[in-house]
């Protein structure tokens, strides 16, 4: 263990993978330079650096609201000061990895909306397709520039004992949290001075230049200055402050539903000298409110009328509408599959083995095996409606099972997998607590680019398996090394 | 070979001014060797530009919009339709034969769409019925004919009883409804006992007798016959839909083929009238008598909430509930 | 600029000129029911800011710290310091990226200025002229932020529109409410305290005592609110500011819907230059100041029309 008075709370987690130290306590060598800045700090330092970091994200307005009996209040997502370091090789792996699968799940997208070989050829049970309510029948036989659905996707890692990455989920839609890589990584620079050059971490800064030219290579208008605009859904949305913060990086225009019309299959914006004509619009909102014409009527976030400029090519929309149908987590178990079938390939990283509790025998197994199965929804994302077996109460499984019996399709469940454990500054030390990655892969007509980082989440609560901002999770800055 | 006049008007008037309307319409009949269209005249308030598309269940939808304000639109649809009688099934297969060749119908496209049963909580007391109804040596075409005289013997056709909100639910318990209704129930029972069935809209042209259905776009059903196809059976009037049904759309249900749908800003409430009026080519069309009578098919949602509180809580809670 | 962004930034200025319309009359009217007890009522301040509403005087039963905490710090009154901050915060939020950073931090502070439990304490029990003045400073902060920050652009005319809209129909507001009694008591008319503080609810009373040398009469003070043109919350001076702010709008995309607004202010500006204290007394004072509310709103329907895509 190393000598320092920040390391006398730090016990290892039995059985889980440490990213600082390796099994005999030796501190691996892609944290060395860190804990040697670090072991430089009186715990006092630590404590102001801290605070520092709390500061600059409040007054910066890096922050959410939370809506509670109509009073709004402001939050910040926490966030732990200790970087999250991964090493260039695991980096590789995970870039290679990414890769692979959003390049077959765009293939999945493409074929699934059109021909759908990979269900002809009984690879990707077509119930599956046809029970997903995010498979989207009026994105059937419509045409997207260069067959790219995916231009965004946030795909969630863990890592189990033995420090093997796996995908956890992948997120297609409107994978968000971006912004947090980014100021995670500026607020960094202020709190450890010259240790980034040091210990050479590779930038994030241009991710908002790589989504930049990939929107701008979607707009159907040949024309040197197309518009570009972030479909919000408003300042009530948690992710508002994400919105502005990517609108701004990139120079394009926050809009909100109703700044936008459809006349005659082109969407304009409205603005004061008049209707102005939009080419891509990079959404945050969900399939179903884009458009009250064709989804849900009651919608007031989206634009009646887009799906059929979508339709005609006039606009381009990022990601493309119906995703969902592909991370769906009754969808995720073929992935692999789907990797063998598109590219012929072995997929590089794993998938966590799931069952799905539609299929009797393996809901047998589950509810004989509960105590050790985590069990989710399949069309819910954020840690919500999941069931943890191990911490689980009698009562609340009985519950969760009779739920799941109701519409055994919705659910699927996966064994507990352990999550890798990192430094976190808590209470005056550093103590280990479970951590995910989301990194952010881009795709464009040029391929796919992953920026070398991500934001690391974390359980803050000693114990705790779960990461979600929603959950009482925080983050941290993650370091690729070059 | 029938030939048809058909003089279809859809009018929403609105109270004040509305803006930024766009609509969809399947009012294009389909084309095939049973029905051919030989004039299609579409006139629509302020002649807007109209594109159109081939829907995932293979319906031409009709799309336009209108930015500018306005207080009334008109979708004025005049058709000459040519349709063929189709002979009946021959049903000499074995009916075990055909009932194993539905079951393996089960996970095809499209066929799976059309077996996929929507809950309702009359399920419980159809399902003794339908299995009372069919009787093991029934053939599929047999079942289907039997399942239509049992919604037509036991449900009340009472025109404007129900909405196109009104759920199964609603309808098995007031055990009446009007044409869509029928259709609905209809293909309930149907995909129940495995026979693929969906939902068409269209027109009934009436002989002298008059039917039901008559004055406003009518709804049937088709179930899916093995060696034959799909089968049209009208529970409304208790008939095999032939060549005096004149179909617009097939899809899962009414939603998927509502033959006009459309949303607009602004604070105005609207008033719908809908008139359908068929006579054969060589006479006049029939005195429009039951020209706008107000019906409930056709759908428009508006963005305007009760009030501009509703609104904004609305407004909060859908913005809220948007994230991965 | 987009509608949207336009519209909030005119509704974020009419709420904050708003605002600060409140806080100053209900200083002054604070101060004025500690000197006369008998005479003193509530009720023009709540008529202007809520309507006419008998059931709401009722209920406050003309008594002050009731009054304030209803205009103050009160969640069912729409048109409460709080409410009204809120709104503008909101309408500031969703431009958040289009103004700058300081001037969005000075709302915010008033903001949570406003929420602070200490505000809402002080108007129950302390002295309530040291608590209005926290929230008075607050606003002279704003605008003076957004003086020396905001951009010599689109925006800020908008704002400045919002503003002086806003203002005028304040000013007119208040004249209708403090003229109205004088039919019925024509002793008003030499009420020197009357006067005064009216002129001191709407910051006129200094310039007033350097313009008029004789003492206070009420056709002075009308002359000084509807056509002084250098008295800041002056009609004619607030409506000079809305078309000078409005004729930064023109350029050459939107020339007819310019020229449409344009004529409306142009009227109307010069209906009150060529108005006079005996042109105004011969069609009526009330008449005269509904016709030209009238054309403000009609000024302002026509710039959500044109302007706002009638958002």
């Amino acid at each position: 263990m190393y000598q320092s008075q920040h390391f006398e709370k730090y016990n290892l987690i039995n059985g889980v993978w440490d990213e600082m130290y390796s099994e005999n306590s030796i501190v691996r060598h892609h944290y060395k330079k860190v804990i040697e800045y670090l072991a430089q700090e009186s715990p006092d330092d630590l404590g102001k650096k801290e605070e520092l970091a709390k500061n600059l994200f409040m007054t910066q307005g890096i922050t959410f609201t939370v809506y509670n009996s109509g009073e709004g209040i402001e939050k910040i997502f926490p966030f732990d000061i200790i970087p999250r370091v991964i090493t260039s090789d695991e980096w590789c792996i995970i870039e290679k990895g990414i890769k692979q699968r959003l390049t077959a799940l765009n293939l999945f997208l493409k074929d699934i909306y059109h021909n759908q070989f990979i269900v002809k050829d009984g690879i990707v049970p077509i119930d599956i397709i046809y029970s997903c309510p995010h498979f989207l029948r009026e994105m059937y036989q419509l045409n997207v520039p260069y067959d790219i659905y995916v231009h965004i996707a946030g795909i969630d890692l863990i890592r189990d004992h033995d420090g093997t990455f796996y995908v956890l989920e992948d997120n297609l839609r409107t994978p968000s949290g971006v912004s947090y890589m980014l100021e995670n990584r500026e607020i960094t620079k202020r709190l450890f001075p010259d240790l980034l050059p040091n210990c050479g971490v590779r930038s994030v800064t241009e991710y908002p230049s790589i989504l930049y030219k990939n929107l701008l290579s979607l707009s159907p208008r040949q024309i040197s200055n197309p518009t570009i605009v972030l479909l919000s859904p408003g300042i009530y949305n948690s992710a508002y402050f994400e919105h502005t913060t990517l609108a701004r990086l990139m120079g394009v225009e926050l809009v909100e539903g109703r700044d936008l019309v459809v006349n005659n299959h082109k969407v304009y914006m409205k603005t004061t000298t008049g209707l102005q004509q939009v080419d891509v619009i990079y959404r945050r909102v969900d399939d179903e409110f884009l458009d009250p014409l064709v989804f849900n009527p009651n919608s007031v976030l989206g634009v009646a009328g887009l799906m059929g400029a979508y339709r005609k090519g006039n606009v381009a929309i990022v990601n493309a509408v119906g995703n969902g149908v592909a991370d769906d987590k009754a969808t995720y178990i073929y992935v692999p599959d789907m990797i063998k079938y598109y590219l012929n390939e072995e997929p590089l990283l794993k998938n966590v083995p799931t069952h799905r509790l539609s299929n009797k025998d393996e809901r047998d197994h589950v509810f004989k095996n509960i105590n050790t199965m985590v069990v989710k929804k399949t069309n819910e994302s954020g840690g919500y409606g999941m069931l943890m077996g191990h911490a689980a109460t009698e009562e609340e499984i009985e519950k969760y099972k009779l739920e799941i019996l109701k519409d055994p399709r919705n659910f699927i469940a996966q064994p507990t997998i352990s999550l890798s454990a990192a430094p976190c500054y808590i209470g005056g030390a550093l103590q280990p607590r479970r951590i995910d990655l989301r990194p952010y892969a881009l795709c464009g007509p040029d391929g796919i680019e992953i920026v070398p980082g991500g934001l690391t989440r974390v359980a803050l609560k000693e114990g705790s398996l779960v990461v979600n901002s929603s959950q009482g999770g925080g983050s941290k800055d993650t370091w690729v090394l070059a | 070979m029938p030939e048809f006049k058909i003089q279809h008007i859809t009018k929403y008037s609105y109270d004040n001014f509305v803006r930024d309307s766009a609509n969809n319409i399947i009012l294009f009949p389909i084309v095939d060797i049973y029905q051919d269209v030989i004039k299609h005249d579409l006139v629509i308030t302020g002649n807007p530009q109209v594109d159109t598309y081939v829907d995932y269940y293979g319906n031409e939808v009709g799309s336009f919009t209108n930015t500018e304000p306005h207080n009334q639109l008109i979708i004025n649809s005049q058709l000459l339709v040519n349709t063929h009688a189709r002979a009946l099934p021959v049903d000499n297969m074995f009916a075990s034969e055909q009932w194993n060749e539905l079951f393996n119908l089960r996970y095809i496209v499209p066929y799976i769409d059309f077996l996929k049963q929507e809950y309702f909580e009359g399920l419980s007391e159809l399902q003794p019925v339908v299995e009372n109804e069919r009787k093991t040596e029934d053939t599929p075409y047999h079942t289907a004919l039997k399942f239509c005289q049992y919604v037509y013997k036991n449900f009340e056709y009472i025109k404007g009883v129900t909405t196109v909100e009104t759920t199964l639910d609603e309808i098995w318990k007031i055990k009446a409804g009007v044409c869509q209704d029928f259709a609905h129930l209809l293909m309930v029972m149907l995909r129940l006992v495995g026979i693929p069935a969906r939902y068409v809209s269209g027109y009934i042209c009436p002989n002298r007798d008059g039917m039901r259905g008559e004055g406003a776009t009518h709804a049937w059903a088709e179930a899916y016959i093995p060696g034959y196809g799909w089968l049209g059976i009208d529970p409304t009037n208790n008939c095999i839909a032939n060549e005096m049904h004149v179909r617009l759309a097939v899809g899962r249900n009414f939603s998927d083929c509502s033959p006009v749908k459309g949303v607009y800003k602004g604070s105005a409430n609207h008033k719908l009238e809908v008139s359908v009026s068929v006579g054969y080519e060589d006479n006049h069309l029939p005195e429009e008598k039951d020209i706008f009578t107000a019906s409930t098919l056709p759908k428009t949602e508006t963005t305007a909430s009760r009030n501009s509180y509703a609104r904004y809580m609305e407004i909060v809670q859908q913005q809220q509930q948007q994230q991965q | 600029m987009l509608s949207r962004v336009a519209a909030s930034f005119y509704w974020l200025s009419r709420y904050i000129e708003r605002s600060d319309g409140i806080l100053r009359m209900l200083k002054i009217n604070y101060a004025s029911s500690q000197d006369s007890v008998a005479g003193f009522t509530w009720e023009p301040v709540i008529r202007i800011f809520s309507g006419p509403d008998g059931e709401l005087m009722e209920k406050l039963g003309n008594d002050s710290r009731a009054v304030l905490k209803y205009m103050v710090t009160d969640k069912d009154n729409h048109n409460s310091i709080l409410n009204i901050i809120t709104l503008a915060r909101e309408n500031a939020r969703s431009v958040q990226e289009h103004i700058p950073k300081d001037l969005w931090q000075c709302l915010n502070e008033y903001y949570h200025t406003v929420k602070e439990p200490k505000i809402a304490a002080g108007l129950k029990k302390d002295d309530p002229i040291g608590v209005l003045d926290v929230l008075i400073k607050q606003v002279m902060l704003y605008y003076g932020t957004a003086e020396i920050t905001m951009e010599r652009g689109q925006g800020r005319s908008f704002m400045n529109i919002g503003k002086y809209l806003e203002r005028a129909i304040q000013s007119i507001d208040i004249l209708d409410v403090k003229y109205g009694p004088l039919n019925n008591n024509p002793n008003l008319l030499t009420d020197i305290t009357y006067w005064k503080h009216l002129l001191m609810s709407i910051g006129g009373y200094e310039l007033y005592q350097k313009t008029y040398r004789g003492g206070l009469e009420a056709q002075n003070v009308l002359e000084l609110i509807i056509l002084n043109n250098d008295f800041p919350r002056s009609v004619i001076y607030s409506v000079n500011s809305i078309q000078r702010y409005f004729d930064r709008l023109k350029n050459n995309s939107n020339v007819n819907d310019y020229r449409e607004i344009s004529f409306h202010i142009g009227r109307l500006q010069s209906s009150i230059k060529y108005s006079s204290v005996k042109s105004i007394s011969q069609e009526g004072l009330h008449q005269y100041l509904i016709r030209v509310k009238e054309d403000l709103y009609q000024i302002g329907n026509a710039l959500n029309e044109y302007y706002f895509a009638n958002s």
